[in-house]
């Protein structure tokens, strides 16, 4: 029992020894900013849904140190991102262009939208008064029926 | 009245059932390359098996050539060796773009000599298509071009311009349909100059 214990701490132990950390160093604060934002905002083209802070794919550490070395060399935000869209294209960067195709996206809930408040706007209003149909007058008439035959038993009964 | 009622949610279902069934065949890794028609990025790197040659962008000028990116470590381009090794055979010239997984540019400790030793093994056992290859120390020249992972190759026509960028292995079916028209084409173009 305590070698299988023993064994587990370890385990747990070592992976945590494994995780490595990649140490970026930077000259402002700016930078580290920047750096954080970027590695957030970009995304890695092997592992589509992660960006690249959070992939440990090889290609998402290729383009940690490229942003890394892109702004400690000065540049700022939009051309680190131009700098990469130029060689994944849009897909690289979490905020898509507007664009033919991606526009759609914007168009077609406003003109679900549209469209429904035309159809609201469209509808015939209820008349309230005139609404009473010839059930619920039927209905009505069956009521009082039975109310005057429930009274008229009950005058019986005394 | 009663048509529209029927019609406008049957139109809409239809599209829907369209745009779904479309997505099933859809591959969401596909994308296009930004490199196509654009030439070959400028770099300067050294031979893997003889460091001191540098290579730059003038060995591909005058010929059509593949451009592979593989490693050894990668299993998907030991399955295309030979048939790449096939093709050279033929006649098509290729070059490798050598990039290593484990040789961290900055914290490495893995040494070239034993890099070479891995690649004299593999091409040893399955084949060796490749004239030289291109180490990509930094594995800059691939972000360059956009490469996602090994295996790619590239096709680059004698100007130095990339024709073809292609994710994944060459096989016989590949070769035909994306690679071969245009690179017979290349070929006679050069020849009738």
């Amino acid at each position: 029992m305590k070698i299988i214990i023993a064994t587990m701490i370890a385990l747990i132990i070592s992976t945590s020894v494994m995780a490595t950390q990649e140490n970026y160093a930077f000259e402002t604060e700016q930078q580290r900013v920047d750096f954080k934002r970027l590695t957030a905002e970009l995304r890695c083209p092997m592992c589509q849904n992660q960006n690249i802070a959070d992939s440990d794919a090889m290609i998402a550490h290729d383009m940690r140190r490229k942003v890394y070395q892109l702004i400690t060399q000065g540049n700022n935000h939009d051309q680190v991102i131009d700098f990469m869209k130029q060689r994944y294209g849009d897909f690289v960067h979490y905020q898509p262009p507007v664009t033919n195709t991606t526009i759609w996206l914007w168009i077609l809930p406003f003109s679900v939208l549209l469209l429904g408040g035309w159809i609201l706007v469209r509808r015939k209003p209820v008349d309230i008064n005139n609404s009473v149909s010839d059930t619920d007058k039927d209905h009505a008439n069956d009521q009082d029926a039975l109310i005057a035959k429930a009274e008229a038993m009950l005058e019986k009964d005394q | 009245m009663i048509n529209t009622r029927f019609i406008v949610p049957l139109v809409v279902f239809v599209t829907l059932v369209f745009f779904l069934y479309q997505g099933l065949f859809s591959d969401p890794r596909e994308r296009d390359s930004q490199v196509l028609a654009q030439p070959m990025p400028t770099f300067s790197l050294p031979d893997l098996m003889d460091p001191s040659v540098i290579h730059t962008n003038k060995v591909f000028i005058g010929q059509v050539t593949l451009l592979n990116i593989w490693g050894v470590w990668c299993v998907t381009c030991a399955i295309e060796l030979p048939y790449l090794t096939e093709l050279s055979q033929q006649g098509v010239r290729f070059v490798g773009l050598y990039y290593d997984q484990d040789l961290d540019p900055d914290f490495g400790t893995k040494t070239l000599a034993r890099v070479q030793q891995e690649v004299t093994d593999t091409t040893n056992q399955l084949g060796n298509p490749f004239e030289f290859n291109i180490f990509d120390v930094y594995r800059d020249t691939s972000l360059d071009l956009g490469v996602t992972g090994a295996p790619e190759t590239l096709l680059i026509d004698q100007q130095g311009v990339i024709r073809v960028h292609h994710i994944g292995d060459i096989n016989p079916r590949v070769w035909e349909t994306k690679f071969a028209p245009l690179y017979d084409e290349l070929i006679a173009q050069g020849v009738s100059q």
